[in-house]
């Protein structure tokens, strides 16, 4: 139903596992992101940006359970069992999202600099040779249209408002800049994707991209630029993952794992 | 700015969403914020988490002027007949019509012929 | 027109059920009685957040994380939509937000004694959602009729937001109802641990005297007692059908009288629960509270120092 391409990928074992693989960077990915934002739950700066940060939150864990669902077809297990049961070294999300909650400077850092890098890797998955991805991703990006203007909006604000704004924001681009490189990462089967049409472009590229894309932002916000991008210490994309990640999947998971077969 | 030209806390601004393109704005209530564009950001969140809209207004509350409830009652009395601005302030037309052995014409039959039964009834709810 | 003329209008206005506008002359004993309710109603969505947004990380499917997820933001948008009015009616008093959220941190205002209490077990999110969540909405749509416009016009739409609540808490502990033992066991002990809160939650049978004040303003229309019945006869049949025991074993329906008879609640404990901040849970979640607004004060500050007056086109 999803036509040749995916008839072809399930035949073929080493395209099946690449193209797993992709989406659950996706899917990882979001849903970490999702669990994180979800934290700032009744605690953001006001109470209107609570209502509307948590829109964004469920936005991300929304479109990390299409890609599950994506997955649960092309495997036997439910979306359910893929987004819970799995441990953290079959996880493929970049570190940047499994970071635990700083401030909220270091909240907005972390979440303009996703979804900058979401919304490239989203355009480029548009023209994606899998259809059930590309059509999904279509919707996804009108979604993500808000979440980059919110997060945009913030953060030129925080860090054109000078004074201890802009000192924490500085602080918090810092302890994440090292973990920006990991995102750009499309794992261990790049090669198989790119071959496939499955990715049209190269983390070299994607990269490329994003600090185009970036650099301006932070003319705007009055803060300087860093050139250079670090190679991360470790990499999500084949399942290195930091104590926060444990730390993450304990929660997620408490209750689920009373019982994974029961119903909940 | 200065920080001594800082005002002290958010503004409230007044929210309006425009449902569809057939509608006019609608008041919906209100939020405070830093700026109008971060109040129309989470005016979207605040009152459009279910409902859908083309359209938001933002209105810095004290930009409104008002009309008062209960210092001036009067403000809105209409005691006086007025059915000669009604459409249903003519009932004898009908009567003369079938004089003519004709029937009073109705802007819903216009409505329909030129649009169809789905327009007619847009029509009469945005005149309700 | 002397203050006693004015007052005469006043009360003639509302036993004709005209609602009373922010803008409106008031007595000062009706603003503050309105203001005392709705701003405990609206800080109370707010602390209710803190207990269910416990098991927000913790939701066991991806469809429960996202219904938590709604679901606590539709009570903090509840919260704002109560705090916007009640900072209307407090802004004679020359107080704004900033006060109002902060009275809590400083134990000047209240919040229902519900939210002081522990939720140790998802089923405890399910039994809040379910219960406690229908015991809101008896109390909620009740004030429907209150003769305060602005708080009439919120409370229309937050009734209308909670007809989702009150079938999220249901799927919950209809779903845990038809599973394992062991959910059925945490479903019963979390009802256990819920239910004299629940019967506290509507308050004394009693009618206080700011309570009869209340009635007679329109403000509310209904006693405690009347709303607490209406709790059992709604929520006990469905409790029993579900085959979960009320830990109440006085409890019953006299046919004659046409009433429940129940086991009141320890009063003195809860009211130190509420009045004191003395729940288990209590200090923790003012001190969640204080987090939230002292912490980030600066992010405030900064959104005010670099507000722009135009808004530019933001596409």
């Amino acid at each position: 139903m999803h036509g040749k391409l995916v008839d072809m990928v399930l035949t073929n074992s080493i395209d099946r596992r690449a193209l797993a693989d992709l989406l659950f960077q996706l899917a990882d990915d979001e849903l970490c992101i999702g669990h994180r934002d979800s934290e700032w739950l009744g605690l953001a700066p006001d109470i209107e940006e609570d209502v509307a940060f948590s829109s964004i939150a469920q936005d991300e864990v929304g479109h990390a359970t299409f890609y599950y669902e994506l997955l649960a077809e092309l495997s036997d297990c439910s979306a359910d069992a893929l987004a819970f049961a799995r441990p953290a070294n079959e996880r493929r999300n970049a570190l940047l999202t499994e970071r635990e909650n700083g401030d909220w400077a270091h909240t907005i850092v972390r979440h303009f600099f996703y979804d900058t890098f979401d919304a490239l890797r989203l355009e480029a998955l548009a023209d994606s040779e899998y259809r059930p991805l590309s059509e999904g991703v279509a919707k996804i990006r009108r979604e993500e249209r808000y979440h980059l203007l919110h997060l945009h909006l913030w953060f030129v604000r925080l860090g054109g408002a000078g004074g201890e704004a802009r000192k924490r924001m500085e602080f918090a681009i810092d302890q994440l800049w090292s973990d920006v490189g990991g995102l750009f990462s499309w794992g261990a089967w790049e090669e198989e994707l790119l071959t496939k049409k499955i990715i049209p472009v190269s983390s070299f590229e994607l990269q490329h991209r994003w600090q185009e894309r970036v650099r301006p932002v932070f003319a705007e916000a009055g803060i300087p630029w860093i050139e250079d991008l670090q190679q991360p210490e470790k990499d999500g994309r084949v399942g290195e993952h930091s104590p926060e990640m444990d730390r993450l999947l304990l929660d997620l998971s408490s209750v689920y794992n009373l019982d994974p077969a029961a119903q909940w | 700015m200065k920080e001594h030209d800082v005002p002290e806390e958010y503004e409230v601004f007044e929210v309006f969403v425009q449902k569809t393109q057939a509608d006019f704005h609608t008041h919906v209530g209100s939020i405070v914020a830093p700026s109008p564009d971060v109040a129309l950001m989470n005016a979207r969140e605040n009152f459009l988490r279910r409902e859908s809209g083309v359209n938001l207004w933002v209105v810095p509350r004290q930009c409104v002027t008002a009309t008062p409830y209960d210092t001036d009652v009067d403000w809105f009395a209409r005691e006086m007949d007025r059915k000669y601005r009604e459409a249903g302030g003519y009932p004898e037309n009908g009567r003369l019509w079938k004089m003519y052995k004709e029937r009073v014409l109705h802007l819903d039959e216009i409505v329909e012929d030129l649009h169809g039964e789905k327009d007619k009834r847009k029509n009469e709810s945005a005149s309700s | 027109m002397s203050i006693a003329d004015k007052e005469i209008r006043f009360m003639e206005r509302i036993k004709a059920g005209y609602k009373i506008e922010a803008t409106d002359w008031m007595p000062d004993e009706y603003r503050k009685l309105l203001l005392k309710l709705i701003h405990m109603h609206g800080i109370s969505e707010i602390m209710g957040a803190l207990p269910e947004k416990e098991w927000v990380p913790k939701a066991p499917t991806l469809k429960r994380k996202l219904a938590i997820m709604a679901k606590v933001q539709d009570e903090m948008g509840h919260g704002q939509l109560l705090l916007r009015v009640a900072e209307d009616l407090a802004a004679p008093f020359g107080r704004t937000r900033e006060d109002l959220v902060t009275d809590v941190i400083h134990g000047r205002v209240k919040f229902h004694n519900v939210f002081h209490m522990e939720a140790p077990t998802w089923a405890d999110a399910g039994i809040i959602g379910w219960l406690v969540d229908g015991a809101a909405i008896i109390n909620q749509a009740a004030l429907l009729h209150t003769s305060y416009g602005p708080y009439a016009r919120v409370l229309k739409r937050i009734c209308a937001e909670e007809s989702f609540h009150m079938q999220h808490g249901e799927s919950i502990i209809l779903t845990l109802a038809g599973g394992t033992d062991d959910q059925r066991q945490m479903l019963q002990d979390a009802l256990n641990r819920w239910w004299e809160s629940l019967l506290f939650f509507f308050g004394p049978v009693e009618v206080t005297a700011s309570a009869q004040r209340m009635i007679d303003y329109g403000i509310r229309t209904k006693t405690n007692e009347e709303l607490r019945q209406q709790f059992f006869t709604k929520y006990v049949p469905r409790i029993r059908s579900l085959g979960l025991e009320v830990p109440d074993p006085k409890l019953s329906y006299d046919e004659e009288a046409k009433r429940w008879i129940w086991t009141e609640p320890d009063w003195e404990k809860f009211g130190r629960v509420v009045k004191e901040n003395q729940g288990p849970k209590s200090q923790q979640r003012v001190d969640l509270r204080r987090f939230a607004h002292e912490e980030q004060q600066w992010v405030r500050e900064a959104m005010l120092r670099s507000r722009k007056k135009t808004v530019s086109m933001i596409v």
